[in-house]
């Protein structure tokens, strides 16, 4: 290391060898010029968020996933009413589902964009420590809060569109093929709209879960192992534990609230729907708002 | 100018630097020399606020880091050569580095160009050498054009051409009266680098001095001497401040004295001296001197050049 060797000769990467006047550098003593504003490091988070290829790719199959389950559920859908032409057992449980099943084909998929989106969320936090990113990004925004809340916001707002445009595109798929069965989707029906705005609200608070888990644990597999307990472990978890405890408790998990928020009518064993929406806004504060803390705390 | 005040850092049961007080001052280039685990990288991530101070403070320019307008136009630095998502380009990198100042493409393409990296800037990190990782974490120091650079082991890695390059860039860095603090563990990159140096060892400021000081002042001066009565001069020049080592059967080296006052004792009572060398200690033996109680892992390779136990008996 300690080499004396003076090679005058260029590089093949370019002839700054031993060249002491590196581009323009005005050095005169402090700043002049902007900083770190919220709209600027937002800016830069939407830059880094969209230059990562495995981000695009999540985004991508998020798309092909509810499109392809919008269209097996019309389907299956269609088949199971033609069946039920034939078959008076069939045509009774139809009518004992309120006639509501044909509305909910395009965001059949939701339950693996929920997942996919809530691992990008962990994976766009938990990778800044993984791969030491966190360090450029913090000695950029040393006050740290910005970064996390810029990030948070692309995070939110990339999952909501995302769920909301491939929600409507699994309808648009989706109304053809349930055509071809006689039946009719609307997608324009209020039903359809609330069920479109409320589980794309419920994929992006799922995202912001997942961010926050991401910003706690600043590890990859532990981040969506531990979004997987709560949203897919929990649920039956608490259904296998007897005791009234639990049987309260897991009306109270966030997978459990989109339920009663899209329900036309209160499903029995499940809150109401404004207890729902608090009790999912509750789920995304509180943790955003401890990762939040700990991440202005903690060494990076 | 950083400015450290009793700055500590304790991890756990671990005490990674323990309440160190340092200057560094614009328009020179000030080495940061210690070796493996003393306590350098975590003082720059203080000096960068990613690292929360257990006591003490650091200020760049008079206030932490957090509470400047625009840090990356203070205060670049490169940390870590892996400071970078591994999957992004170099010129996403800086370019969303960028972003957060609104400072222009054009200062992107500058840095990049300045670094020697525009022919791999399209690809991902993750497929750098240790070398472009380093140029690419000197691009990310500059891209503010800030008054205070701090490059921590930014010859790392990189190539004879490259260490000439980062050799120059920091000399004419601080010719233009930037701060200039520069971490490394190798005495002899510092002393062709450096004009100031600081020395740690174990969390602890050992020197601080121009890096002249460290070569003459604390480095002793130590004179190699033949003669075919060891013992007897021995027993001659014996007192405080001196030391003394029989390396061979008519060899001593004497530290604490100088050659004429060798002379002047051998000659008053009749010694026959056949050398008299004086020994300049080089900045590594300077180094070697200072920190020797100081090293945190000693290597056996270390531990065998100091024989005194082991040889001496």
């Amino acid at each position: 290391m300690s080499s004396t060797i003076v090679d005058p000769t260029p590089s093949r990467r370019g002839a700054h060898a031993g060249d002491p006047l590196p581009g323009k550098l005005s050095g005169n003593g402090t700043s002049t010029g902007p900083g770190p504003s919220f709209l600027r490091v937002l800016n830069s988070e939407f830059i880094k968020f969209r230059t990562l290829l495995s981000t695009l790719i999540l985004l991508g199959s998020t798309v092909i996933v509810m499109v392809g389950f919008g269209a097996l559920s019309a389907w299956g859908t269609g088949q199971f009413s033609e069946a039920a032409t034939r078959d008076p057992q069939a045509a009774a449980r139809i009518a004992a589902q309120g006639g509501d099943f044909v509305v909910a084909v395009p965001t059949s998929g939701i339950a693996f964009a929920q997942l996919i989106l809530g691992s990008l969320g962990v994976l766009l936090m938990s990778s800044e420590f993984t791969t030491g990113m966190a360090r450029s990004t913090f000695a950029a925004v040393p006050r740290r809060i910005p970064a996390f809340a810029a990030k948070l916001v692309v995070v939110v707002l990339t999952s909501f569109l995302v769920t909301a445009a491939s929600t409507l595109a699994a309808g648009f798929v989706s109304v053809p093929i349930l055509d071809n069965y006689g039946l009719d989707l609307d997608l324009a029906s209020s039903q359809s709209v609330k069920l479109l705005i409320v589980n794309s609200i419920y994929v992006a608070a799922v995202a912001a879960i997942g961010m926050a888990l991401g910003t706690l644990i600043r590890n990859s597999a532990g981040g969506i192992m531990s979004l997987v307990g709560l949203f897919f472990v929990a649920p039956i978890a608490f259904q296998l534990i007897p005791g009234d405890f639990f049987v309260e408790a897991r009306k109270y998990l966030p997978g459990n609230t989109v339920d009663p928020l899209t329900a036309l009518d209160h499903v029995p064993d499940t809150l109401e729907a404004w207890q729902a929406g608090l009790v999912l806004g509750a789920w995304v504060v509180l943790p955003v708002l401890l990762a939040g803390f700990l991440l202005k705390k903690r060494d990076v | 100018m950083i400015e450290a005040r009793g700055l500590t850092k304790v991890y756990g049961d671990k005490t990674a630097v323990a309440g160190v007080d340092f200057t560094v001052e614009a328009g020179r280039v000030t080495g940061f020399l210690g070796p493996n685990g003393a306590g350098k990288s975590t003082t720059m991530r203080m000096i960068m606020g990613l690292d929360r101070p257990t006591s003490g403070t650091v200020t760049v320019n008079g206030a932490p880091l957090a509470r400047h307008t625009a840090p990356l136009r203070d205060v670049g630095a490169l940390l870590d050569a892996k400071a970078v998502h591994t999957s992004r380009s170099a010129y996403n990198h800086l370019l969303a580095m960028a972003a957060t100042h609104s400072i222009a493409k054009k200062r992107v393409h500058e840095v990049i160009e300045m670094t020697g990296l525009a022919e791999v800037a399209k690809k991902k990190v993750g497929g750098f050498s240790l070398g472009m990782g380093q140029r690419l974490g000197i691009a990310a120091a500059l891209l503010g054009d800030p008054q205070t650079v701090i490059l921590d082991e930014p010859v790392n890695g990189l190539d004879p051409e490259g260490v000439v390059w980062v050799r120059n860039l920091v000399k004419y860095l601080a010719s233009e009266g930037r701060t200039v603090f520069l971490s490394s563990h190798l005495m002899s990159e510092m002393a062709v680098t450096a004009d100031h140096l600081i020395v740690i060892g174990r969390g602890r400021i050992i020197a601080d001095a121009p890096i002249q000081e460290i070569i003459t002042g604390k480095g002793q001066v130590r004179t190699r001497v033949r003669t075919d009565q060891p013992d007897q001069l021995m027993h001659l020049l014996a007192g405080t401040g001196v030391s003394l080592e029989l390396q061979d059967n008519e060899l001593l080296e004497v530290s604490g004295l100088d050659p004429r006052q060798i002379a002047r004792a051998a000659l008053d009572s009749h010694v026959m001296i056949y050398e008299l060398t004086p020994l300049k200690a080089s900045l590594e033996e300077a180094y070697m001197e200072l920190t020797k109680d100081e090293v945190e892992y000693h290597s056996l390779i270390t531990t065998g050049a100091v024989p005194v136990e082991a040889g001496g008996n």
